[in-house]
């Protein structure tokens, strides 16, 4: 079959799985729903019932991967509309971001490292706490596999939002501005999307609280992984 | 006309993405590329070079499938099946304990320092 041909089949199953993943996800929504889960999972089915190599289906994947570059700078946008949140309360959201993503990193690389698992693995996980096209650039910088490094993210934003309420009780965390800072670093998106729920207040402190984590992060672990490797 | 809007909007993110692409490559620098061309897309936010509008329909679009956007990445997990036998489940498991202590820490703190900042005010 010719490239062309594939990569638009590729390109149309793929939208064409994750318009079903969001409907489904609208009918049942839970945190194990999300279309990103669905969706990998239908997508990966599919490849090993039909014996298609994920080489082919990247053929036309790329051309959809390809817009996560712009969609990384597009993030600009949330972080500067929330820029009065920014001012308002910068103290708190830099320092909690700052500590939170350092010893998300930490808390991390240590016990890794301890079970003596190779560096690629080190690399995949240790983005895991930032919003998934960042952390998939920030693993692949450090010599980390992307996929993975998204799946990674995926547990840290699921088992986030799903143990945060309880947490949140049992810590007496009951400042909003407080939960959704740390939904946001601790649980990207999945997170912010949770706190949004929760209340407009809770969902922005989050988005602002998940942009800055990004730029932390991929800041910080290149430089880190100098030391650490 | 608001197709084109779209496209053109995505084009300018294309160009910030691209000149972070260049600045890392240039200068050899280790932040990826994609978040250098987001510094720079905020600082004209910021400098008023440039306005959201200019940008905001590719922005949204972009933001609210962003999930679609990485699909194929993450359904390349298919080739890393065997990491997860064994091993490789310690890693699910402290990327999990790991989220809840940063989840913990960073609330702490946040609270912290909001409440202590209310009782001064």
């Amino acid at each position: 079959m010719n490239d062309w041909l594939i990569a638009i089949m590729a390109v149309a199953g793929t939208i064409l799985v994750y318009v079903s993943g969001r409907y489904f996800y609208s009918r049942y929504p839970q945190p194990f729903t999300l279309p990103i889960v669905t969706g990998t999972l239908v997508i990966v089915l599919f490849l090993v019932f039909t014996n298609v190599s994920y080489p082919t289906y990247m053929i036309g994947g790329q051309w959809i991967e390809h817009l996560l570059g712009p969609a990384v700078v597009a993030l600009a946008m949330p972080l500067y509309k929330q820029r009065d949140m920014l001012k308002k309360y910068f103290f708190p959201l830099t320092t909690a971001v700052a500590v939170g993503s350092s010893v998300g990193l930490l808390s991390g690389y240590f016990p890794v490292r301890w079970l003596q698992i190779d560096d690629m693995l080190i690399a995949s996980v240790l983005p895991k706490s930032v919003t998934t096209p960042v952390a998939m650039d920030v693993s692949d910088s450090i010599g980390g596999n992307p996929s993975l490094a998204a799946i990674f993210v995926m547990v840290a934003g699921i088992g986030g939002v799903v143990t945060a309420p309880y947490l949140f009780k049992w810590c007496g965390i009951a400042n909003d501005l407080a939960r959704g800072i740390a939904s946001g670093t601790a649980s990207h998106a999945i997170g912010t999307a949770k706190a949004l729920g929760n209340s407009e207040r809770e969902g922005a402190a989050s988005s602002v609280a998940m942009t800055l984590s990004a730029l932390l992060v991929s800041v910080i672990v290149p430089s880190l992984v100098i030391i650490l490797f | 006309m608001e197709h084109i809007r779209v496209v053109v909007h995505i084009g300018v993110l294309y160009l910030f993405y691209y000149a972070g692409v260049w600045i890392e490559n240039t200068f050899n620098m280790m932040i990826p590329g994609s978040i250098i061309g987001m510094l720079l897309l905020l600082c004209c936010f910021y400098l008023k070079i440039f306005r959201t509008k200019y940008v905001e329909k590719g922005v949204n679009l972009l933001l609210s499938h962003m999930p679609l956007l990485f699909l194929p990445v993450t359904a390349g997990v298919i080739t890393y099946f065997h990491i997860f036998t064994g091993s490789g489940l310690w890693l699910v498991f402290i990327a999990f304990v790991s989220t809840l202590i940063v989840m913990i820490v960073s609330g702490w703190t946040a609270q912290f320092i909001v409440n202590r900042r209310g009782s001064n005010e």
